[in-house]
C-alpha cells in the first residue's frame, strides 16, 4: 500500500469514527456499521492481505477503546470479517447488487458474533434494547451503502479508475 | 476482477491477531478497565472528542430537523400536551415557592441552618454513542467541567439515566441503567427493592424481597435511600405488570423506566455523594442530607465535594 492510499485509508477511518459515533448513533432505522463496511471494502483492493486484516484489528480497536465493551471485542470480530471478506471476496465482483448482498452478509455475520461474543464476556452494554432488531437494520444499511459507495471507494483506495466498473 | 497480490501469510496473520485480540480481553476484563487499558482509552478518547464535537455540533441540529419532519402530523397534538404540561409544572412550582417560603420562615423561628451540602449540577449534551449495539451515552461534558467517575445522571425532567462510567477532560460516558451490568436500590409502595436491566429489553425487573402486599400496575418507583450510586427520592420507572408475592421470593414484576434514551439530547449530571470520603466511611447515605438541599435551576456545576 502507497502512502497515499494509507493516507486515505486512514482518512476513512476518521470519517467513519465520528460518523459513527455522532450521526448514525441517532438515527433508528438507517444504522449502518461503517467500520465494518470500511474493512469489507478493503478486502476488495489490492491491498495485501495482512495488511487488510492488520487494519481491520486496528479499525475494532479503535472503536474498542472509544467504547465502553471489553478491549479487543470489536477488534476480534473485525479481524474475523476481514478474513472471510479475504476469502470471499472474487465472489463479489460480478455486479453491483451482489457486492452489496455480501457486504450484508458479512455484515450481518460481523453484528451476530458481536453479540455471541459480547454475550460470552459478559458485555451487557452491548445487549440492550433493540440488539436483535440490529442485527437486520445494520446489515440491511450496509447492503445500500455498500451497493452505492463500495465500486467508488475501491477505485479511491486503489487509485485505479478501471476497477469494479462491472463490465 | 482485480489483480491482487497473493496472501500466503494470511492465516498465520488472522491467527496472530485473534490471539492478541483475546489476550487485550482477558487482560481488560481481569484488570476491570483500569489501567494501561484505562490509559489508552482516555487517551483515544480526548483524541476524537474535539471531532466528534464538532460533528455533533452540525449533525444534532439536521438530526432534530429530521425528526420534526417526521414527527409533524402529531406535533399539534404534543404542542397542547406540553402545554398542559407546563401548566401544571407553573402550578407545582408556584406550590413549591410557597412552601420553600414557610421552610424559611420555620427555619428563622426555630434557628436551623440548612447543612450545606447542595447537590451540584452539570449540564451537559449527549453527543453520540460508541457504537452500533453500544448503549453507552457520550456527553460533550468532561473531567474539566467537575464530571468524575461513577456520578448519577439525570435527564431534563429530574428522570435516572444512568452513571458516568468513563471520563476524559472534554468528555464523559454514561451507561444507562437499562444497560449497566449492576441493579439499583428503589422504592415502591414504601418497600425496598432492587431494579436490574433485562437483555435485549428497554424494561427492567424489579425484585421486592419483603414484600407482604401486591405492587400493582402504576405504582412509582424511586431511587431508595440504601442505594450507594443514586440520591435517594429519584423517579426511575413505573411498575406495568400487577404482582403478587410468592413466598421466599417477595415480588418479581417489570418495570418501565421513565427516560427515553432514544430521544435524550440534554442531561444533567449530579455532583453526588456531596462528600466523597464521608460516602466511603457511611456508604448509606442519609434521605434528608439529598432531598432537601437540591437546587433546581443550577445550570452549571455549582457546589457539591464530589
Amino acid at each position: 500500500m502507497r502512502l497515499r492510499s494509507f493516507l486515505v485509508v486512514v482518512t476513512l477511518v476518521v470519517i467513519a469514527v465520528v460518523l459513527q459515533t455522532t450521526l448514525f448513533s441517532q438515527t433508528s432505522l438507517f444504522i449502518p456499521d461503517l467500520m465494518m463496511l470500511l474493512v469489507i471494502v478493503l478486502a476488495m483492493t489490492r491491498t495485501r492481505s495482512e495488511l487488510v486484516l492488520g487494519l481491520a484489528f486496528l479499525s475494532g480497536l479503535t472503536l474498542d477503546l472509544l467504547g465502553s465493551s471489553v478491549l479487543g471485542l470489536r477488534a476480534i470480530v473485525f479481524t474475523v470479517v476481514g478474513f472471510v471478506a479475504i476469502r470471499t471476496r472474487d465472489r463479489a465482483e460480478i455486479g453491483r447488487i451482489v457486492t452489496g448482498v455480501w457486504a450484508a452478509a458479512l455484515t450481518f455475520g460481523g453484528v451476530v458474533l458481536l453479540l455471541i461474543v459480547g454475550t460470552l464476556f459478559g458485555q451487557t452494554v452491548l445487549l440492550g434494547e433493540g440488539a436483535t432488531s440490529k442485527v437486520v437494520l445494520v446489515p440491511l444499511a450496509n447492503l445500500i451503502l455498500a451497493f452505492a459507495f463500495a465500486p467508488f471507494l475501491v477505485r479511491l483506495i486503489d487509485r485505479d479508475s478501471t476497477a469494479f466498473r462491472y463490465t | 476482477m482485480l489483480n491482487r497480490e497473493p496472501g500466503s501469510r494470511t492465516l498465520p496473520t488472522f491467527i496472530t491477531l485473534l490471539v492478541i485480540g483475546v489476550l487485550l480481553m482477558t487482560f481488560d476484563v481481569r484488570s476491570d478497565g483500569a489501567g494501561l487499558t484505562g490509559t489508552l482509552r482516555t487517551g483515544a478518547q480526548s483524541i476524537v472528542a474535539p471531532l466528534q464535537k464538532a460533528a455533533a455540533f452540525v449533525v444534532n441540529p439536521v438530526v432534530d430537523l429530521i425528526d420534526s419532519l417526521s414527527n409533524v402530523a402529531t406535533l399539534r397534538e404534543q404542542n397542547i400536551a406540553l402545554q398542559e404540561r407546563l401548566a401544571e409544572a407553573e402550578a407545582a412550582l408556584i406550590a413549591q415557592q410557597d412552601e420553600l417560603a414557610l421552610l424559611e420562615l420555620y427555619e428563622q423561628l426555630f434557628e436551623i441552618e440548612a447543612t450545606g451540602t447542595a447537590i451540584g449540577r452539570t449540564v451537559a449534551q449527549v453527543i453520540g454513542r460508541p457504537g452500533i449495539l453500544d448503549q453507552a451515552l457520550i456527553i460533550d461534558k468532561g473531567s474539566e467541567d467537575g464530571i468524575a467517575v461513577g456520578q448519577p445522571v439525570i435527564d431534563t425532567n429530574g428522570y435516572v439515566v444512568g452513571s458516568v462510567q468513563h471520563v476524559t477532560a472534554g468528555t464523559a460516558q454514561v451507561i444507562p441503567i437499562t444497560a449497566g451490568p449492576d441493579a439499583i436500590a428503589v422504592t415502591v409502595d414504601d418497600h425496598l427493592g432492587t431494579v436490574v436491566p433485562q437483555l435485549n429489553s428497554s424494561e427492567m425487573r424489579l425484585e421486592v424481597q419483603l414484600a407482604d402486599a401486591p405492587i400493582l400496575a402504576g405504582a412509582r418507583v424511586v431511587t431508595s435511600s440504601q442505594s450507594v450510586r443514586f440520591p435517594a427520592g429519584l423517579p426511575v420507572g413505573e411498575v406495568i405488570l400487577d404482582a403478587a408475592p410468592v413466598a421466599g421470593l417477595g415480588v418479581v414484576t417489570s418495570v418501565q423506566p421513565f427516560v427515553d434514551l432514544g430521544r435524550l439530547r440534554l442531561v444533567r449530571v449530579l455532583a453526588w455523594p456531596p462528600d466523597p470520603v464521608a460516602a466511603i466511611a457511611q456508604p448509606e447515605p442519609e434521605v434528608d442530607t439529598t432531598t432537601t438541599t437540591v437546587a433546581p435551576d443550577s445550570t452549571t456545576t455549582t457546589g457539591g465535594d464530589g
